[in-house]
């Protein structure tokens, strides 16, 4: 008796949850889900825009420590090395409105700026459709899209998860890593990795 | 003085964190630290959260990171792990963390070593923490913390003993572990994109209840996912789905269960293969185009494109067949050839006749073997070189007919007092066919074996139109025979030898014990396959063969009473244990089974070391196979060689082909062969380096430093 009644709460559970799970089905190898968002100049983007061009998608959100982490400059050398590859380059927030650490597009667009940083946009995300649509869990979570429209990495920004700005000179760039494997034409050695950092602040 | 400045207790406006140490016996010290292992010494960082801020285990879940504690400790004693008590599971929207609310004990226990010295003067352990942890409400802050504690040597340090007793009293205990085969393993299969997760052992006063379920190692699971349980008697099963976005595939799963704030701990062994999260990027390009090069070699060529390599593959397999001389493999038909020389003396026509008929049986031997290998492969069957010596029956075919050349050797006795008249006459009226049998038995032996170029030749062989392929296993027996046809043809050979003689008859019978030593190792081969029923029904049935030999050399009435004897005996243990030779035992007692060091190989093994970041060695091995196990004696053995081989992270696996295992075949083929040994070294990145196959240290050395 007690077996069966737990076996129908796991049923219900499961069908309740079905809708909570769908969201994560970017999978490495896979084509990678299409989005349209706006940037933070208004500006409407789509990621089919890019067809042809390899694609790196960044998670951001200026109020996570860890992204401040990148930001001290190891962020924009590697947005400045995609860009001189004519790899395109979305900084994506996917912060919902409510959140304290939610950036109007003005506000946003003001920190890239300050922080002279050289994404191809920064798109604003606030419905939280990408973020869940690619899985992205944390900030900065990083994805590769490849020419072909193929998602070829999901994952952490380099091989050391730490808040510690020291930590990035002893860590393997598994960006920069993927970019330069991609450039030579050769399939991505790491293709996942563990993502760390903050939340990613979504809707509810 | 600076340790002074650091306190134990360090505040931020979210969490207050302090050092504690718990050694309610004191903390022994010299000789006393010998007596004192049931007197443990803990410390431990706990964590006062303030309302809705939170810290993380040490699997973090979808984001976060596990709190770090780094120790200063006096020279002798040693800090251990944190011993993470059960931790939460924190929903945050669609995601979830596994950590810690409210106030949290971290301990780690201090191992006290007899070279813990206080320095002269000072009755305290200094202990030393450099802690950094993350804790986040919605947000996170990345926080670290200097601390410092002198722990009193004699006199107790029980204050905090509440609270080591209450965190200690709630870490996960283990579960029970198999009972001799009467409980299964807790093991976790995969099943498609989710884990079937089955955990036995737990206390009967959980069953039916609804446990949380943390994996300890991160970015296996979806976190946040819905994921079902249920109770199967004593057995707790759970569906949890995998994360599409997997970076980790363990092969074996620590999970912790908890309900009512008591854990248990499961090491979950992983069964089935791990799904591609990428399937083009697991294999390091370089490597994946090595192996289709290779794959290409394989495939038959067309037959203008191809006479070149396949020249070179008939040139490869005579040197091969030439250097198969020196294989530890073919000592023993070595001993029975240069006894054949010495008995021609200086009879140099019997000489080039026996060194013609010997190279006629080996070439036609190595023809036979080699389309017989060709047919079965043409079959279906995944065989390769050495095929033969996978069957227990062929081993212990081989072991009985040394054992009679080597009683022969002995003098126990001769052909014809033993065999009817007309066949015993053959081989004195032809030392022809005597030396074409020789050649026939120098194959049998030396089969197991691929010598330097000849495992490239024939793993090309395989591959190409009948006829071209048995030309190359031909290049192979007459490049085996050579050097005896052309010691054959030059007198001089024949004039350095001594003359004929009694050291002759010496001779033959020393040259009984290189036959006794291969009965011995075709034994220990069978035991490999058949297990240790097997090996000793063989040395049964030997000891039964030689009993009927020695009969058939009495005269008379005994040997007529003898003989029936020892036949009745011989067929009666044959019928009786007989069975057990043949029969194969289970693997896990095979001579190849990992050790500390080496794991065994499994189909895509490899990949994932590699896609781990990890180099990889791979030992292509057989028992049957001698310089397999010449080589792992010596240079697999090599201390300073292990040595380097930890101090570059490489994972050792070994691939056992003692018996047949069509995965191995397929793995073999991969790499262009088709026998044992071959030693591989993988490098993310690089084409594969297959080495030779006498293995040197410096050869492995080299292959290393490409690393």
């Amino acid at each position: 008796m007690q077996r069966r009644s737990l076996l129908i709460a796991s049923a219900t559970g499961l069908a309740l949850a079905t809708p909570l799970t769908t969201w994560a089905t970017a999978s490495v190898g896979q084509p990678a889900p299409g989005f349209t968002l706006t940037d933070t100049a208004g500006k409407s983007v789509r990621l089919a825009d890019f067809k042809g061009r390899a694609v790196v998608l960044e998670w951001n959100n200026p109020g996570c420590p860890f992204v401040r982490k990148h930001y001290q400059g190891n962020m924009q050398a590697l947005q400045k090395e995609a860009a001189a590859q004519g790899v395109v380059w979305l900084a994506i927030n996917s912060t919902e409105t409510a959140s304290g650490d939610y950036l109007s597009p003005a506000q946003l667009a003001r920190w890239m700026q300050d922080k002279q940083a050289a994404p191809t946009a920064t798109l604003m995300d606030e419905d939280g459709t990408a973020g869940r649509a690619y899985g992205a869990r944390v900030t900065p979570h990083m994805y590769i899209v490849s020419a072909q429209g193929v998602l070829v990495y999901a994952g952490g920004i380099d091989s050391i998860p730490s808040a510690r700005v020291d930590d990035i000179a002893k860590a393997t760039n598994y960006v920069r890593q993927a970019l330069a494997e991609i450039k030579a034409g050769k399939p991505v050695s790491v293709a996942t990795s563990q993502a760390y950092g903050c939340s990613v602040k979504y809707k509810s | 003085m600076g340790q002074n400045l650091a306190k134990p207790v360090v505040t931020t406006p979210e969490v207050r964190a302090e050092l504690m140490a718990h050694a309610p016996q004191g903390v022994p010290t010299g000789a006393g630290a010998d007596k004192a292992s049931g007197q443990p010494v803990w410390v431990g960082l706990q964590l006062a959260h303030q309302p809705h801020w939170h810290t993380y285990w040490k699997n973090s879940g979808d984001s976060g990171l596990p709190t770090e504690l780094q120790w200063t400790l006096p020279a002798g004693v040693l800090a251990g792990d944190i011993d993470w008590p059960v931790p939460k599971k924190i929903p945050i929207g669609n995601l979830a963390n596994y950590g810690y609310e409210g106030t949290v004990l971290l301990p780690v226990p201090l191992t006290i070593t007899p070279d813990f010295k206080p320095p002269v003067g000072s009755d305290t352990l200094d202990v030393r923490l450099k802690a950094a942890w993350l804790v986040c409400r919605q947000e996170c802050i990345p926080q670290e913390g200097e601390f410092a504690l002198r722990i009193p040597l004699r006199g107790s340090t029980a204050l905090n003993g509440a609270v080591f007793d209450a965190a200690l009293a709630a870490r996960p205990r283990p579960v029970m572990g198999p009972v001799g085969g009467v409980r299964p393993d807790s093991q976790v299969r995969i099943d498609g994109d989710a884990l079937a997760v089955s955990v036995q052992g737990l206390p009967v006063a959980l069953r039916g209840k609804t446990l949380d379920f943390f994996p300890e190692t991160p970015e296996v699971i979806a976190t946040a996912a819905a994921w079902t349980q249920a109770w199967n008697g004593g057995e707790w099963t759970a569906r949890v789905p995998l994360s599409p976005q997997r970076a980790n595939s363990p092969s074996v799963l620590p999970v912790v269960l908890a309900a009512d704030g008591q854990g248990w701990r499961a090491e979950l062994k992983v069964l089935g293969t791990w799904p591609a999260v990428a399937a083009p990027a697991t294999v390091s390009p370089a490597l994946e185009a090595a192996l289709q090069a290779n794959a290409a070699n394989r495939a038959p060529p067309a037959p203008p494109a191809a006479s070149g390599s396949w020249l070179a593959a008939l040139l490869g397999a005579l040197v091969g067949g030439l250097i198969l001389n020196l294989m530890p493999c073919v000592f023993p038909v070595l001993a029975i050839k240069v006894l054949g020389f010495a008995q021609h003396g200086g009879d140099r026509r019997a000489h080039r006749l026996a060194g013609l008929a010997y190279t006629a049986g080996v070439v036609l031997s190595f023809v036979a073997l080699g389309a017989l290998l060709l047919a079965l492969r043409a079959a279906g069957e995944s065989l390769g070189w050495g095929f033969q010596l996978q069957n227990p029956a062929v081993v212990a075919g081989l072991a009985a007919l040394f054992t009679v050349i080597g009683l022969n050797l002995a003098g126990v006795f001769e052909f014809g007092s033993v065999l009817p008249s007309s066949v015993a006459s053959l081989q004195a009226r032809h030392p022809v066919a005597d030396s074409f049998l020789t050649g026939v038995l120098a194959v049998a032996v030396a089969s197991p074996c691929t010598a330097p170029f000849m495992g490239a030749s024939l793993g090309f062989a395989v591959g190409l139109p009948a006829a071209q392929a048995l030309s190359v296993f031909a290049a192979i027996g007459l490049g085996l025979a050579l050097p005896y046809l052309a010691a054959s043809f030059l007198p001089a050979v024949a004039r350095a030898l001594p003359r004929p003689g009694a050291w002759m008859d010496t001779f033959r019978r020393l040259m009984a014990f290189p036959m006794f030593a291969t009965v011995v190792w075709l034994v220990w081969v069978l035991g490999q396959q058949a297990g240790i029923d097997g090996a000793g029904a063989l040395l049964a049935l030997l000891v039964a063969l030689s009993f009927v030999i020695w009969s058939l050399t009495l005269g008379g009435r005994t040997r007529t009473v003898m003989t029936s004897v020892s036949i009745a005996s011989f067929v009666l243990l044959t019928l009786g244990i007989g069975q057990n030779v043949i029969k194969l035992a289970e693997p896990a007692s095979s001579v190849a089974a990992s050790t500390a060091r080496w794991a065994p190989w499994a189909p895509g093994e490899v990949d994932k070391r590699l896609a781990a970041g990890q180099p990889v060695f791979v030992d292509f091995t057989a028992a049957w196979c001698v310089t397999c196990q010449y080589n792992k004696k010596t240079t697999l053995a090599d201390a300073g060689l292990l040595a380097e081989f930890d101090a570059k992270k490489v994972q050792l696996l070994r691939a056992d082909w003692t018996r047949r295992d069509p995965a191995i075949t397929a793995a073999l083929a991969q790499l262009g062969r088709n026998g044992v040994p071959v030693y591989v070294l993988y490098a993310a990145g690089k084409p594969p380096v297959v080495l030779s196959e006498i293995l040197s240290v410096s050869e492995v050395r080299a292959a290393l430093a490409g690393l």
